[in-house]
């Protein structure tokens, strides 16, 4: 057991604690906020002793979970294996910061106190094994996990229409991992794991990796024999592809025009799509972002949406380069619909927080085309976009939820000039909107730009991508400007005269300007995220392209 | 000190003195920030006279490249640093009377240092990532200082139009600069040598016309009067609108003929429609503001040569002059007893101010005269300068006759300029008060007169030359290597027959004053801002009722399936099931009798079941 696994079974013990032990509410808030900091700690510890000039997995773990003989179609295994590298460094960082910035906001909740800390401790459990996992079935465990807590922290502490959404996220998301299991089995059941194959069967005689491949090219293994395992890595390389299968890259399998491996390739693409979310596949976010309880949305937009893109650059594109980097254009016209359809849509909203909803489906857009450019610019571009945007989401959610605690609304039209009321809460929202829309020396931008810039320069893609995606910009400056001017600017005027506006409370003040500094950190030293990420981007694309 | 910290320090200087202002106890924040101000015009003296040279500091690494933020203190930066630090801090000096009653001043003086931060890393960086970092910035610093007044509906709309005009400019700019880079393996200004495609180089260009206000981008410049004056004079007269011309500047050399023609056009277009607007605007400061588009299309005639930053530097000062004076006049009437009530910006409301401001009034007649080009200011020397470089070029180039066109664009641009310029001294300080006010004759603003002062004291000629006519002995000239084009003496002809038509056409029509601002473009822009919302609500509606709609109906037909399902489970599964089991016990009873050991039933059997197999593998 090692600092990894502190991390996911800290909160586990600590929801069950909370959830089962009685304790009363006000412990409830305390041993969450508790078990976050601790968390926070021990990750903090975890980014010291990362090295990021080491390639892989670090400070991994790994422990025999699952053993089953299948008899002629080989032995199955999985591991309960950790590990951290440099992709999912940053993202656990985020996971943790959010996490504990939504429960220090969870001031607002009244009712159900246990039950809300104990879910929220639940989710942080099961988001941190999904980014830390290196088997697919633990990873896809954590995954499906993850559904339950969120369905009943939308479905109990959500607004009025808080049924309907919670439904629509759970089957949605219940589609998308459906098609990542049948993928994961067909994938699994075609791959062999050389080294648990050679562990198993000593007396075939195997030493080294590239021998135990060719015998399995040559069918000299014998089904049976075959040790199939969920590792990551195992999965990655096509060379450990049984031949004749569907999977295999020499299979003349053809379904619909596609071969085995497109199927694989584009049924994981969406799984995670819907996750992200992908435009046409995003209805679920607005409604859900709307009944949620406001820290439920910081954690949604913050945390959630980054495992979708995150399933395409560890699982998604790692097992089937050749047809991800061959579907580059379809992806990046997908990220540049996301990217102009999300901010469209969020110009005529006039609901607060639908806008900011749509804000986020526009602004993955931008991952998704950094992603496709298969360029180090825009790749880096993406993954600095995902914790970017964990940043600048979770603020614009506390911004609407500083609204609407107040208030019990949140319509753009019934505000205006609040500026000369709420000067701190001006000043962080003005930070928020400006970092959203990209202005230099905020995080917002380098994400946006080095995605735009890798998506122009890439040989991939016609530069057509990123000039669609530079309007994307333009409306994203459009709408939030909009937003600031109606709601901050101008003369003073609240719907109703006995809304009262106090300006932000210290401990709002505590996390938001918080967030607001790491934003203009990021933007001005980019440097410390991408440092993280260049090995993880620099090998994965030079496994893709050798 | 090593010229190195000096560097350092005028670079982080501005972005300390912002916070330190918005930090400082009222009483001491104005004062702190004029003195700061001083101390950063004070360095950039010193880093105004280096010789030329690059820095770097080692910045991130992205893709096995390291990206350094380096820095290229080159003559066209120094000038144009000079110029910023200049008006700057006459600016803040005259603000202090101008706004010295609005509360929230120490947030305007935060935000001119913000502003001059970024001008700074604009002028001085050899990065293209910082460069448009910059760029942005100063819109950003435009749009807080627009919005000063932010309970001003108007100004607040002024305020999101230049931003999203400026935008527009800006992504191409993004993908000039990101082009330029590809092109020649580098991300460094310094290390551009060649020539680049002509596409490339339009897009820099295009970049530039949002932040230059140049035609087709050119309404937003109008609007951003709302803001307050003295900040107008800094970044929407005299610096942040000439970022546009300093990128040409930037890429002069490597960007090809193609691109400096498609430039020059530009600004041929803005010379001539901004001087023809600036007749029809009632407004003082939006006459000076369609100028402002005017003089900055002639600098952008001159195509980012060197001719280009010897008037960007001349209009910066005797427009900044301009704008203070123009902020003078307002103050005077919004502090009068007669006009307080009434609106300090319009014509109506002025004629034969000479009386009671007669410093004004000469400011404006030097300030005027350099806009015009008269001998003994430096406005004349670089306006000639810019011919002269339309001239030269054409003498050696493919496309001569086009240049031509464009100098004979300039001639036609002048007429109008000097109509406008003397027309608008007619309208404020000769003849009557039009308003029929009874004013008094003001008292000295010393904070408004110094400033002032400096700036016609600088706006002479012998800063160039002692020649006030022929500036080919400047000293000035050869320390910031600007070329001294020569343009044949007829075009003095038609320079003073420039003047004499601006004249001319004033007397003809000094009694016609415009009753609105009549506005060029401005019906674009508003309407496709509203053409955008459409758009959005249309596919906010798409999304509702289609993308939505058919994942909603496509869930109800499970719940219906499921219903189907559970009524087949019910009656026909279920149903079956004893069906089934009736069959099988029937089955049963059949199947004893194969026990029987009828060999023929045996054959048939398994004779089926391989006609069976064989269809299936058939098919």
């Amino acid at each position: 057991m090692g600092n990894l696994s502190y991390i996911i079974l800290l909160p586990l013990i600590a929801s069950l604690v909370v959830g089962f032990g009685k304790l009363g509410a006000s412990y409830a808030r305390l041993i969450a906020i508790a078990v976050a900091g601790i968390q926070l700690l021990i990750l903090a510890k975890i980014a010291l002793v990362f090295d990021p000039a080491q390639a892989g997995f670090q400070s991994t773990e790994s422990f025999d979970w699952i053993h089953l003989n299948l008899g002629s179609l080989g032995h199955f295994v999985s591991h309960y294996s950790l590990g951290v590298d440099g992709l999912s460094i940053g993202l656990i960082l985020l996971t943790g910061l959010i996490s504990f910035v939504a429960l220090w906001n969870s001031k607002d909740i009244h009712e159900k106190l246990e039950g809300y800390y104990a879910l929220v401790l639940l989710l942080n459990a099961s988001l941190m094994g999904c980014f830390l996992a290196r088997d697919m079935f633990l990873f896809y465990v954590f995954f499906e996990f993850m559904l339950l807590p969120m369905y009943f922290l939308i479905g109990i502490w959500g607004g009025p229409r808080r049924n309907y959404a919670s439904l629509k996220f759970f089957i949605y998301t219940l589609v998308g991992s459906l098609f990542i299991l049948i993928v994961m089995l067909g994938i699994a059941l075609a791959y062999m794991d050389p080294n648990e194959t050679a562990l198993a069967f000593p007396n075939l005689g195997f030493h080294d990796l590239s021998s135990i491949q060719t015998a399995l090219a040559a069918h000299e293994i014998a089904p049976n024999q075959i040790v199939h395992s969920f590792d990551l890595q195992i999965l990655s390389d096509p060379k450990n592809c049984q031949p004749n299968n569907i999977f295999s890259p020499q299979s003349g399998f053809l379904l619909g025009g596609l071969s085995g491996r497109a199927w694989g390739f584009w049924l994981l693409f969406i799984g995670f799509a819907i996750k992200l979310p992908l435009v046409p596949l995003h209805t679920w976010l607005p409604d859900a972002h709307v009944e949620a309880p406001t820290p439920i949305s910081v954690l949604l937009a913050g945390v959630l949406l980054k495992i979708g893109a995150y399933g395409w650059l560890r699982m998604a594109i790692p097992f089937f380069p050749t047809e991800a980097v061959d579907a580059a254009s379809i992806m990046a016209g997908l990220g540049v619909l996301s990217i102009i359809y999300g901010a469209y849509n969020a110009l005529a909203m006039t609901d607060l927080k639908k806008l900011v909803a749509y804000s986020s489906v526009s602004h993955m857009g931008f991952v998704l085309v950094g992603i496709a450019s298969f360029t180090p610019e825009g790749w880096q571009g993406a993954i600095f976009q995902l914790l970017s945007h964990g940043i600048l989401s979770s603020l614009l959610f506390l911004m609407v939820g500083v609204l609407y605690n107040r208030t019990g609304n949140r319509q753009i039209d019934n505000f205006s000039g609040l500026a000369t009321k709420m000067p701190w809460f001006t000043v962080v929202s003005g930070i928020a909107i400006f970092a959203s829309l990209g202005l230099p020396g905020f995080s917002g931008f380098i994400g946006e730009f080095f995605s735009l810039m890798g998506a122009f320069t890439s040989t991939h893609l016609t530069p057509i991508y990123a000039i669609l995606g530079g309007l994307g910009i333009l409306l994203g400056a459009g709408y939030l400007l909009w937003t600031f001017q109606k709601i901050y600017l101008g003369s003073y005027f609240v719907r109703e005269s006995t809304w009262e506006l106090p300006d932000l409370t210290i401990l709002e003040k505590f996390s938001l300007f918080g967030l607001g500094i790491l934003s203009i950190i990021f933007g001005i030293f980019p440097g410390i995220i991408f440092e993280l990420s260049e090995i993880f981007v620099t090998n994965s694309l030079n496994l893709l392209f050798h | 000190m090593p010229i190195q910290t000096i560097f350092l320090a005028l670079l982080i200087l501005p972005w300390l003195s912002a916070g330190l202002v918005a930090l400082l106890p009222k009483k001491v924040q104005v004062n702190a920030s004029i003195l700061l101000a001083g101390l950063f015009t004070y360095l950039a003296f010193q880093v105004g006279h280096m010789p030329e040279n690059t820095t770097s500091f080692p910045w991130f690494n992205l893709g096995g490249k390291a990206i350094v933020a380096s820095f290229w203190v080159t003559k066209s930066a120094q000038l144009l640093l000079l110029l910023v630090s200049i008006v700057a801090f006459f600016v803040q000096i005259f603000s202090k009377s101008y706004l010295a009653e609005d509360p929230n001043i120490g947030r305007y003086y935060s935000y001119l240092h913000i502003f001059i931060g970024s001008m700074t890393l604009l002028v001085l960086t050899d990065q293209i990532y910082i460069f448009y970092g910059a760029w942005e910035l100063v819109g950003a610093c435009s749009y807080l200082l627009i919005s000063f007044w932010h309970q001003k509906e108007a100004a607040i709309k002024a305020a999101k139009k230049a931003f999203l005009l400026n935008r527009i400019g800006d992504i191409a700019l993004l993908f000039g600069l990101v082009g330029l880079s590809q092109y020649f393996g580098t991300s460094v200004f310094s290390g551009m040598h060649g020539s680049a495609p002509a596409m490339i180089g339009i897009a820099v260009i295009l970049g530039g016309i949002g932040k230059s206000a140049q035609f087709p981008l050119m309404s937003w410049l109008p609007d951003a009067m709302e803001g307050p004056t003295p900040a107008s004079a800094l970044i929407h007269a005299a610096t942040m609108v000439a970022a546009g011309v300093f990128v040409g500047i930037r890429v002069f050399p490597f960007i090809g003929e193609e691109a400096h023609l498609f430039m020059g056009t530009i600004g041929a277009i803005s010379l001539v429609s901004g001087a023809f607007f600036a007749l029809f605007q009632n407004d003082i400061k939006k006459a000076l503001a369609y100028s402002t588009i005017s003089q900055l299309g002639l600098m952008w005639l001159g195509m980012g040569c060197s001719a280009s930053l010897f008037h960007l530097y001349a209009h910066g000062i005797f427009k900044a002059g301009l704008f203070l004076t123009a902020g003078s006049v307002i103050h005077y009437l919004h502090h009068q007893k007669a006009t307080h009530h009434a609106d300090a910006q319009s014509l109506h409301n002025m004629g034969g101010l000479r009386k009671q401001l007669p410093l004004s009034f000469i400011a404006y007649l030097i300030f005027g005269a350099g806009m015009l080009g008269i001998p003994f200011t430096n406005g004349f020397y670089s306006k000639e300068n810019i011919a002269g470089f339309l001239w030269d070029s054409a003498q050696h180039s493919a496309y001569a006759n086009y240049y031509y066109v464009l100098l004979g664009t300039l001639a036609l641009g002048m007429g109008l300029t000097a109509t406008y310029m003397c027309r608008q001294i007619y309208l404020i300080f000769l003849g009557q008060n039009r308003g029929g006010h009874i004013l008094e004759k003001s008292h000295t603003e010393w904070l408004q007169v110094i400033p002032i002062s400096f700036l016609i004291f600088l706006s002479l000629f012998f800063w160039i030359s002692m020649n006030p006519m022929d500036a080919h002995d400047s000293v000035f000239l050869s320390f910031f290597h600007i070329a001294n084009y020569h343009i044949p003496g007829f075009w003095l002809g038609i320079t003073a027959g420039s003047w004499m038509v601006g004249l001319g056409i004033t007397y003809l029509t000094r009694r016609w004053v415009p009753t609105k601002n009549y506005q060029f473009l401005g019906f674009i822009w508003p309407s496709a801002y509203r053409l955008a919302w459409y758009i959005g609500q249309q596919m906010q509606r798409f999304d509702a009722r289609i993308v939505d709609r058919i994942v909603v109906k496509f869930t109800e037909l499970q719940v219906v399936i499921a219903h189907l399902s559970a009524w087949t489970d019910r009656h026909l599964v279920d149903g079956s099931v004893s069906l089934i089991a009736s069959t099988s016990r029937a089955l049963g009873a059949r199947l004893q009798t194969w026990q029987s050991a009828q060999l023929h039933r045996y054959w048939f059997w398994v004779f089926f079941t391989l006609v069976f197999i064989l269809i299936y593998l058939l098919y």
